[in-house]
C-alpha cells in the first residue's frame, strides 16, 4: 500500500456511503485502488472495453433503476463526450463519472498531458458538471465531495464528473 | 426482407418488453409502425443501443432487445466481447443487416465483406442469422426464450423507407416515457 491510497480510499468510502450497487469500468493503473476496493466490498462491476461502452452500460444499469456509476482514466474521456452528452446528458441519466486524471505534476508520460488537461474544459464545453479533488483537499472533504457529487448527479439527472489529481506528488505529503 | 418488414416482427416480438433502438433512419421506421413506451429511441448515439441494452439486462430487465445496424454495430464493435464477457441475462442484440449506412447517403459498410453472424459465432455469442421474415420470427422467438445473450443478425435490403416522418421529439421525454414503462412492469412483477 503506498502512501497515497488515503485518497482513493476517500473515494471508496464516499461511493459506498453513497450506495453504489454496480460500476462499469475501464482499467487504468490509477483507478484500479479505486476499482478493487470496491470489487472486494461486494459492489458488482462490468468490465467495458471503451468509455462510451462504459457510460451505455452504466446508463443502462441506471435505467434499470440501480445506483451506478462509471470508473475511467480521463484520457478516455476522448472516446466517452458523445455517449455523455447524446445519451447521458440529453435523457437525464443521474450518473456519476469518477475518474483519475493524468498529466498534472507527478506526471511520468511524455504526451498524455496532451488530452487530459483539456478535459475539464471539453466537459464544461458540453455543459457537464466537474468536481475536482486534489492535493490541498483534506481526507473528509474527498470523500464526502465523492458521495455529494454521486447524489448530485441523481438529484439533478445527469452525469456529473469527479476528477481525481491521484497522481499529485502533494497527495503523498499529506499523511 | 425490408427494414420494415423486419422492424414489424422485432416490434411484434418484443412488444411487452424494453426495445432499445439505434438513431437515424430504422428509429423513425419503428417509430411509424408503433411508437411504444417501452421503445427507448436513441436518437444521436449511434453504436451505443447494444450497451445500454446490456446495462438494462445487468439490471434484471430482461427480456429485451437492442436494435443496432451494421454500420452503428461496427462503430461500436467492441461491446461484442463485452456482451459475451458479461453474461447480461435475457438479452438479445437485434443487427439489421443491409451493408450500408442507410441514413447516410447509402454509403457502404464493412460487412459487405465481413460476416457479422460468423464474428459474433467466433467471439462466442449464440447467433442466429436470418434473411426471410420467417427465420427472422422463429430466431427472436428462440433469443426471447433463451436465458443468456443471443445474437440475432437480419438480411435486410437496403434504403429507407420513404415518407416517414422524422422523430422529432425531446429525449427526455423518450426517456421518461421508458421509465413509466419499467415502473409499470415493476408493479407488474
Amino acid at each position: 500500500m503506498s502512501d497515497r491510497t488515503w485518497a482513493s480510499n476517500a473515494v471508496v468510502e464516499g461511493l459506498l456511503e453513497w450506495g453504489i450497487e454496480d460500476f462499469s469500468y475501464v482499467p487504468s493503473s490509477h483507478i484500479a485502488p479505486v476499482v478493487r476496493p470496491l470489487q472486494e466490498r461486494g459492489v458488482r462491476s462490468h468490465l467495458a472495453a471503451r468509455e462510451e461502452e462504459g457510460v451505455g452500460l452504466a446508463g443502462g444499469l441506471v435505467l434499470g433503476g440501480r445506483k451506478a456509476a462509471l470508473l475511467m482514466q480521463d484520457n478516455g474521456f476522448g472516446n466517452a463526450l458523445t455517449a455523455l452528452a447524446t445519451f447521458a446528458k440529453a435523457y437525464h441519466i443521474g450518473m456519476p463519472v469518477v475518474s483519475n486524471t493524468r498529466g498534472g505534476p507527478g506526471e511520468y508520460n511524455a504526451m498524455i498531458h496532451s488530452f487530459s488537461e483539456a478535459v475539464p474544459d471539453l466537459l464544461h464545453a458540453l455543459g457537464i458538471r466537474v468536481e475536482r479533488l486534489g492535493p490541498s483537499d483534506p481526507e473528509g472533504v474527498w470523500q464526502s465531495t465523492t458521495r455529494a457529487a454521486a447524489e448530485l448527479a441523481i438529484v439533478t439527472r445527469r452525469p456529473v464528473v469527479v476528477l481525481l489529481d491521484l497522481l499529485h506528488p502533494g497527495i503523498g505529503e499529506q499523511m | 426482407m425490408k427494414r420494415r418488414e423486419a422492424l414489424e416482427i422485432i416490434d411484434e416480438a418484443f412488444s411487452d418488453r424494453p426495445l432499445v433502438m439505434t438513431c437515424g433512419a430504422p428509429a423513425r421506421e419503428l417509430a411509424s409502425i408503433a411508437k411504444r413506451d417501452s421503445h427507448l429511441y436513441l436518437l444521436d448515439s449511434m453504436g451505443l443501443a447494444a450497451a445500454v441494452g446490456t446495462g438494462l439486462a445487468l439490471a434484471g430487465r430482461g427480456p429485451l432487445a437492442a436494435v443496432e445496424g451494421d454500420g452503428s454495430l461496427l462503430m461500436g464493435f467492441s461491446v461484442l466481447p463485452t456482451i459475451h464477457a458479461l453474461a447480461p441475462p435475457g438479452f438479445t442484440l437485434v443487427v439489421l443487416d443491409n451493408h450500408e449506412h442507410a441514413s447516410a447517403d447509402r454509403m457502404p459498410t464493412h460487412a459487405a465483406v465481413v460476416s457479422l453472424g460468423s464474428a459474433c459465432r467466433g467471439i462466442g455469442l449464440p447467433t442466429e442469422e436470418a434473411d426471410d421474415r420467417s427465420g427472422l420470427r422463429s430466431a427472436l422467438e428462440d433469443a426471447r426464450a433463451a436465458s443468456g445473450p443471443t445474437v440475432v443478425v437480419a438480411r435486410i435490403e437496403g434504403g429507407n423507407d420513404p415518407d416517414v416522418p422524422l422523430l422529432l421529439e425531446d429525449p427526455v421525454t423518450i426517456g421518461d416515457r421508458f421509465r413509466r414503462f419499467l415502473a409499470t412492469q415493476e408493479d407488474e412483477g
